[in-house]
């Protein structure tokens, strides 16, 4: 079975696991109204960390976030990463590409290459293998974790460390602008006023290794799939297709009774929030507590698939369905099991549930304990 | 009226990428979503682009978008009484 | 098992290692395959360099394997590797935004700006349902494809994978050299 050893989130919520999900169970969002940042002719709201935090100029913030990010994670174990039985996976949708605006400088060009990114934390660790980057839009965080299944499955690493970070610039956000995907406000996930979503910065990391025998407190990571809707390449399904039949597999034969929730992409979007409610009715989870987390961290793109499997485990682990934040009157066609108050369950399995441009979608099942 | 429209149809084709189509093509009353051009959610997205870039027309809300490209008669209808370039 | 293969630099086309007949080179290349092989499929126009060159690729590549019935499918996935990421895309994009007194950011240049995009062409081509997945390294390294493609069958659907390595730095620099894999 894939264990999950060791996790961090950085974000403005916090540099520990445990702060950001306490901030998370109080209510707590980074989001906030931004006018005139990054020089853009539109204001917006978005969960930012600071940029004049980060000092070491070796390295570039998203390089500065990961490096801590995976520091901090391998803090309380006894981990060698500079074996070769340690490979590293990165999550990312866009790296460095503000090194593509000529007025930022300070770094060599090719750094905007992911893989070269992706070597500079290898590199600071000591591990001597290539490292891997993940770069499947906004799935990417949990296609990240299912590479790292496989490998460790496969048997020829000890540990795999994902790492998924994106940190947010003129570039992102002025696209996001062009697509009218963004929400003047604080985003209101499967809301019947919901008109959009936010942006956020993060890295966040976790530790899978295998092991034959878990113990009850011990996450598995059970079953991942990804699938495409092969209808457009920004638009969702109308149908679900992708999303669904992710679900279908990540499912498998456990039972929906099982779960304790799905958390959902729940971008706010319009069509995003609508298209997950089909799926997970296609699916037969409508019964399922349903949560997002980006009324908390907005939008953290190639972060997002680590960082909200992170906090759903922690949650499940405190008996916690944590509430959707900006939620208030459901706004989808099918009805889903959501609340903006956090919710008591002595369940021990849910499933994290994303989707991104390309028209495609991923489904992670874990379980604490593993499938009984 | 008629050089606006002949414009805007040299100018949907290239901001489109419309590659195998000339001006003469397009009918310009024929719809320029579903049946008609079949254009996407994403073209649409690239003309209220457009409109702001030659015309200096601002969109607000795109789901006005959907009145404006009914045709392209429509459209050149619309920038002539909202250009301010 | 790996079954035939397609390869395009800007200056020859093999298809299952046979020279494939073409006009022009470099970015106009892409141009002449798609009029003379495929033809069919107007939304090639719009896409960025490097879904121009993973889609031709692909559709030489399902042309060898022949029976294009465009039935829906879930067990064949496409799962490609590069250096460059979307590099074209975003600089392409990068343009639109770099001046303030001409910053019109585009949609359509915009979404492209992912790498993934040229695997969701490919599965809504073809009605593949199945895994789509993009992943960057480095350095061409067959082992690290391989082994990577290898393991995907590790998914209870998938029995055959469109996959390989497909970059692109700018639009006259560009190397696709991709595979049908059976399980």
């Amino acid at each position: 079975m894939i264990v999950c050893v060791a996790h961090n989130i950085i974000s403005p919520l916090g540099s520990t696991t445990a702060e950001n999900y306490a901030a998370v169970k109080s209510g707590k969002s980074a989001l906030r109204k931004y006018n005139g940042l990054w020089s853009l002719p539109e204001p917006f709201v978005a969960s930012l960390l600071d940029r004049n935090a980060f000092t070491d100029d070796r390295y570039t913030i998203d390089e500065q976030i990961v490096i801590t990010s995976i520091s901090k994670a391998l803090e309380n174990t006894d981990i060698d990463v500079k074996s070769s039985k340690v490979l590293f996976i990165i999550s990312t949708t866009k790296g460095n590409v503000f090194l593509l605006d000529k007025r930022e400088n300070g770094f060599p060009q090719e750094r905007v290459r992911l893989g070269m990114m992706a070597r500079e934390v290898t590199k600071h660790f000591g591990n001597p293998n290539e490292p891997i980057v993940v770069s499947n839009a906004c799935i990417s965080g949990v296609c990240a974790q299912i590479e790292a299944m496989r490998y460790l499955e496969n048997g020829e690493y000890d540990y795999v460390v994902v790492c998924g970070v994106d940190v947010q610039s003129a570039f992102i956000v002025s696209g996001f602008q062009s697509f009218k995907a963004l929400s003047p406000e604080e985003c209101k996930p499967f809301d019947a006023n919901r008109c959009g979503l936010n942006l956020g910065d993060a890295a966040a990391t976790i530790i899978y290794t295998k092991k034959d025998e878990v113990s009850e407190n011990e996450w598995v990571a059970c079953r991942g799939s990804i699938r495409n809707d092969a209808n457009h390449i920004s638009g969702p399904s109308r149908v679900g297709e992708g999303s669904f039949r992710a679900l279908r597999v990540a499912l498998g034969d456990l039972k929906p009774e099982k779960l304790a929730l799905i958390n959902a992409h729940g971008t706010a979007t319009l069509y995003n929030d609508e298209m997950e409610s089909i799926a997970i009715e296609r699916a037969g989870l409508a019964g399922v507590p349903v949560n997002s987390l980006k009324g908390y961290y907005g939008h953290t793109m190639g972060a997002a698939g680590v960082l909200e499997t992170i906090i759903s485990m922690q949650a499940v682990d405190d008996h916690n369905i944590l509430g959707t934040r900006g939620f208030d009157t459901l706004g989808v066609t099918h009805p889903l099991d959501i609340s903006n108050q956090n919710r008591a369950t002595e369940k021990r399995a849910f499933i994290k549930l994303l989707s991104g441009f390309g028209g495609c979608n991923a489904a992670l099942l874990m379980e604490k304990g593993g499938l009984k | 009226m008629d050089e606006l429209i002949y414009t805007l149809k040299q100018q949907i084709i290239e901001a489109l990428n419309l590659e195998d189509m000339k001006p003469e093509d397009i009918d310009e009353n024929a719809s320029l979503f579903g049946e008609g051009l079949g254009l996407d959610s994403i073209d649409a997205l690239e003309l209220i682009v457009m409109m702001e870039k030659n015309y200096g027309i601002k969109l607000k809300d795109p789901t006005q978008g959907k009145e404006i490209f009914k045709s392209v008669a429509v459209m050149a209808d619309f920038i002539a009484k909202n250009r301010t370039k | 098992m790996m079954k035939h293969s397609v390869i395009i630099t800007p200056e020859h086309v093999l298809v299952d290692g046979n020279p494939l007949e073409h006009n022009e080179s470099g970015s106009t290349m892409l141009t002449d395959l798609y009029r003379k092989y495929i033809g069919d499929y107007p939304k090639f126009f719009k896409m960025d360099t490097l879904s121009k060159l993973g889609f031709i690729a692909s559709e030489l590549l399902l042309n060898i394997e022949g029976n294009r019935d465009f039935e829906p499918r879930e067990d064949r996935a496409v799962i490609l590797f590069n250096r460059n990421a979307s590099l074209q895309a975003d600089t392409h994009y990068q343009s639109t935004i770099q001046n303030p007194d001409n910053f019109f950011p585009s949609p359509a240049a915009f979404v492209y700006t992912l790498p993934n995009i040229v695997t969701g062409e490919i599965a809504i081509r073809n009605k593949y349902f199945g895994e789509t997945s993009f992943i960057v390294i480095e350095n061409y390294d067959e082992k690290i494809i391989e082994k990577n493609l290898r393991l995907a069958f590790q998914d209870p659907i998938t029995t055959s994978i469109i996959g390989g390595w497909v970059d692109c730095e700018d639009e006259e620099h560009f190397e696709a050299k991709i595979f049908l894999m059976e399980k």
